[in-house]
């Protein structure tokens, strides 16, 4: 970065908040892929809405691009500078700014850690329900941006479905206030949705007006041995028709065994079966235990379930669901090629023998460990780097099976990436699920939000 | 052999229990219980005892409020065989349960009594010890390994110097400590078997035991809430306060 530009935006933002050691460009400059180099020029970490819109203004005047940057846990690449970029971190916007009882809504700014909202929303009785294994990490900005799922959304939807309100800085420098916390506000077109899942190529998400629920009720986790992938779609239908599920998810026994060798938790029964379902019920009546548990027995008469553990308190509540939220934690040490596709519910089981075969057929080698949000149509499918391998190689050999797999997902009307985004990493694919006239006309409107094409450059289109 | 094993009823562990606002006690309206974790590793070692073919007869027996049923069921789920309810609405302090307990080992000459070597609400951890008053049995708390051999038993302690190894003579009375074992998860095969177990409900007026309370409890309040921290700018500043606040160091 120049002198000249860096004295102004020291100027901005105060000297001490622009940062340019070593450290910190490797660290703002990278997400959770491990494809490619951090290389920013700089981090710039604004404390206000203003400060945003004069750094965009000045980054417009010197043609300089901005990367967008939250907790970066994301998957996909949309977080990296790996070209020079600004990255504009919102780390220090992280506080609340209202919080209304009545409307039963708060009012934040974006850098907010999401755990931290969470909580804030515990404090008042109420509840933030998006939830996921990096919520600790993660900023409510940027969850807003890759409108992001998570192990929830079963029974409570996407951040789409909470977000009331953004004000966002545009790569034109204008603040805009969408939607400014209403309920109801048929005034056209709902700027604040093109927003949300725009992964930092439209504005900068700089506060947030969500919605908060009633606390759930009083929890209880299952975990239940099944014979084969079909079953589990068995299983979901004979759940979801008879109980408020806040949750289903499943795992492979490869997944678990993975999980085992390296967190300090035990199995849920002795024996190993194929698949496992992991339910979450809300106890809304006194006998919603009994009935899961007469599900259950229906269930093993049939022959898809062959065990099965409910939890008895909250400590075992917790350790089975790091059984299944520990996964992706524990696959990240062996650099995982990671597929996060979607079809409905309906066409899962047919889906999920199509990509069985072709795993088995283009990685009999590799290790192949699924898992993932079944219950809303959501699959993980990792394949994990042999030792033996170089990470380009690696990645190389997964790139021509993703094809495959991209193909396969558009025969099935389905969607190359769930919850994680576009971003750097799909890219290549993003034409399999949407349409030349769908892509040509989200570039025009990228053009309308930000004519300089300064933010998050190269990502998502 | 046959083992004899108390579980409490008390708040879920996890859960944040609040005291009533007018300072009568623990709010524990709608709150989760759960089996006292300690008493849950007391099973747990019990069922791990069966499954090694040393114990024939697991007994669990709860004192308390008629919902400990609960609780009773679950121990059943895990691996006992048959239940015991010892039911009363009055607040019990140790010694009436450890005397509603020597009943129970009166009337079903166990070789073996397992607790948890105290509950996560009172924190008294008096009954263990109590019940090898009242019995005359040998005791052993804080176990962190249990081994029977014939008549008697070997037990590895947490004392607060390390471990201590001791061995007893059978009966006895072992209170578990949190290193025994690690409690397995419910399975719901047994779950549904469990409710097939008998659960015989009694009350310590039929046992005899004289329950009222010989304290009453004036007040319960929570515990001062702890300041939020502070973010300090620099080390200078942080020496500063150190220094000349917190005065921990001159
Ligand atoms: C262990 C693990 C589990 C995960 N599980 C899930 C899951 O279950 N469901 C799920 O959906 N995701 C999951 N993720 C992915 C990731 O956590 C989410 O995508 C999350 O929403 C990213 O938030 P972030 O703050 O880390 O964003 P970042 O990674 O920092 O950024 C993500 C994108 O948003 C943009 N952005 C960030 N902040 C802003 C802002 N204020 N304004 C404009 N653009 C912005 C960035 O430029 C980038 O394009 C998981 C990740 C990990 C590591
Ligand atoms: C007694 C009464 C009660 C009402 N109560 C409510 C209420 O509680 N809530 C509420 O929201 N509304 C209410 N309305 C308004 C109205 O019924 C709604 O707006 C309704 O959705 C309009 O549907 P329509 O098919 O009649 O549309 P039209 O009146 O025919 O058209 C409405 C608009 O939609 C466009 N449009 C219609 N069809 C299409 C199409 N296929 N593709 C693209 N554009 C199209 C039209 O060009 C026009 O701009 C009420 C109306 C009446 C008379």
């Amino acid at each position: 970065m120049d002198k000249n530009t860096l004295q102004q935006l020291q100027a901005i933002v105060g000297e001490a908040r622009v940062l340019c050691d070593a450290d910190s460009l490797q660290n703002y400059g990278l997400d959770r892929t491990t494809v490619w180099t951090a290389a920013p020029c700089a981090i710039v970490l604004p404390g206000s809405i203003e400060e945003v819109q004069a750094i965009v203004r000045l980054a417009a005047s010197e043609d300089l691009a901005i990367v967008p940057s939250g907790g970066r846990t994301g998957l996909s690449g949309g977080a990296v500078a790996r070209s020079g970029e600004l990255v504009l971190a919102l780390d220090r916007m992280n506080k609340v700014i209202d919080f209304n009882a009545v409307d039963r809504s708060l009012t934040c700014q974006a850098g907010i850690i999401t755990q931290q909202l969470q909580e804030y929303a515990a404090q008042q009785g109420l509840f933030y329900p998006v939830d996921f294994a990096a919520t600790g990490s993660s900023q409510i900005g940027g969850n807003i941006a890759t409108n992001a799922g998570g192990i929830n959304v079963i029974r409570y939807g996407m951040t789409r479905d909470w977000v009331l309100g953004l004000k966002v800085v545009t790569g034109n420098g204008d603040i805009l206030e969408l939607n400014r916390g209403l309920l109801k506000n048929n005034t056209g077109y709902d700027f604040r949705h093109l927003f949300i899942g725009s992964e930092g190529t439209l504005g900068i998400i700089c506060e947030a007006t969500l919605r908060l629920a009633p606390p759930p009720q009083e929890r209880a986790v299952l975990v239940l041995g099944v014979s084969d992938f079909p079953a589990i779609m068995d299983v979901l239908k004979t759940y979801s028709g008879a109980l408020t599920l806040n949750a289903f998810e499943f795992f492979s026994d490869l997944a678990l065994e993975k999980v085992l060798a390296h967190q300090p938790l035990s199995p849920p029964f002795t024996a190993r079966t194929p698949y496992y379902a992991l339910l979450e019920i809300e106890q809304s009546h006194p006998d919603s235990l009994d009935t899961a548990m007469s599900l259950f027995e229906h269930c093993v008469e049939q022959g898809w379930v062959l065990d099965g553990v409910v939890s008895q308190n909250q400590t075992q509540a917790k350790n089975l669901w790091r059984l299944r939220e520990d996964i992706s934690e524990t696959l990240s040490f062996s650099k995982p090629y990671k597929n996060d596709i979607a079809v409905t519910i309906s066409k899962m089981p047919d889906f999920i023998l199509a990509v069985d075969q072709l795993t088995q057929q283009h990685y009999p080698d590799f290790e192949v460990v699924w898992f993932g949000h079944i219950g809303d149509g959501n699959l993980h499918l990792n394949i994990l780097k042999p030792d033996a391998l170089s990470v380009e190689d690696f990645n190389q050999q997964c790139n021509a099976v993703s094809v495959a797999v991209a193909e396969l997902v558009q025969s099935f009307g389905g969607s190359i990436s769930a919850e994680h985004g576009i971003g750097l990493l799909k890219k290549p694919y993003l034409s399999y699920t949407r349409s030349d006239t769908e892509i040509a006309l989200m570039q025009e409107m990228k053009r309308l939000f930000d004519p300089q094409g300064i933010l998050n450059p190269g990502k998502l289109i | 052999m046959k083992i004899l094993v108390a579980v409490k009823r008390v708040a879920d562990y996890n859960v944040k229990v609040r005291a009533k606002s007018d300072n009568t006690g623990p709010d524990l309206a709608n709150v989760k219980m759960a089996i006292n974790p300690f008493c849950e590793i007391a099973v747990e070692e019990a069922v791990r005892l069966k499954e090694k073919g040393i114990a024939t007869e697991i007994i669990v027996v709860s004192i308390g409020a008629q919902a400990a049923q609960e609780q009773v069921r679950t121990a059943l789920a895990l691996g006992a065989d048959r239940g015991i309810l010892i039911t009363t609405d009055t607040d019990l302090e140790s010694l009436a349960v450890a005397k509603c307990l020597k009943a129970v080992c009166d009337n079903e000459s166990p070789d073996i009594v397992l607790l948890g070597k105290q509950a996560i609400d009172g924190d008294n951890n008096h009954t263990g010890q109590m019940l090898g008053a009242l019995t005359g049995w040998a005791q052993a708390t804080f176990a962190s390994e249990l081994t029977i051999d014939g008549d008697s038993a070997t037990v590895i302690r947490e004392v607060d110097a390390g471990l201590q190894t001791i061995q007893i003579k059978l009966p006895a009375i072992v209170t578990a400590d949190l290193r025994l074992n690690e409690p397995r998860y419910a399975s719901l095969p047994n779950i549904m078997k469990a409710k097939k177990k008998t659960i015989d409900s009694t009350t310590p007026a039929d046992l005899g035991v004289d329950v009222a309370p010989r304290t009453t409890l004036l007040k319960a309040e929570p515990p001062a809430e702890r300041k939020a921290g502070i973010k300090v700018e620099d080390v200078a500043q942080l020496v500063d306060k150190l220094k000349n606040e917190a005065k921990v160091i001159s």
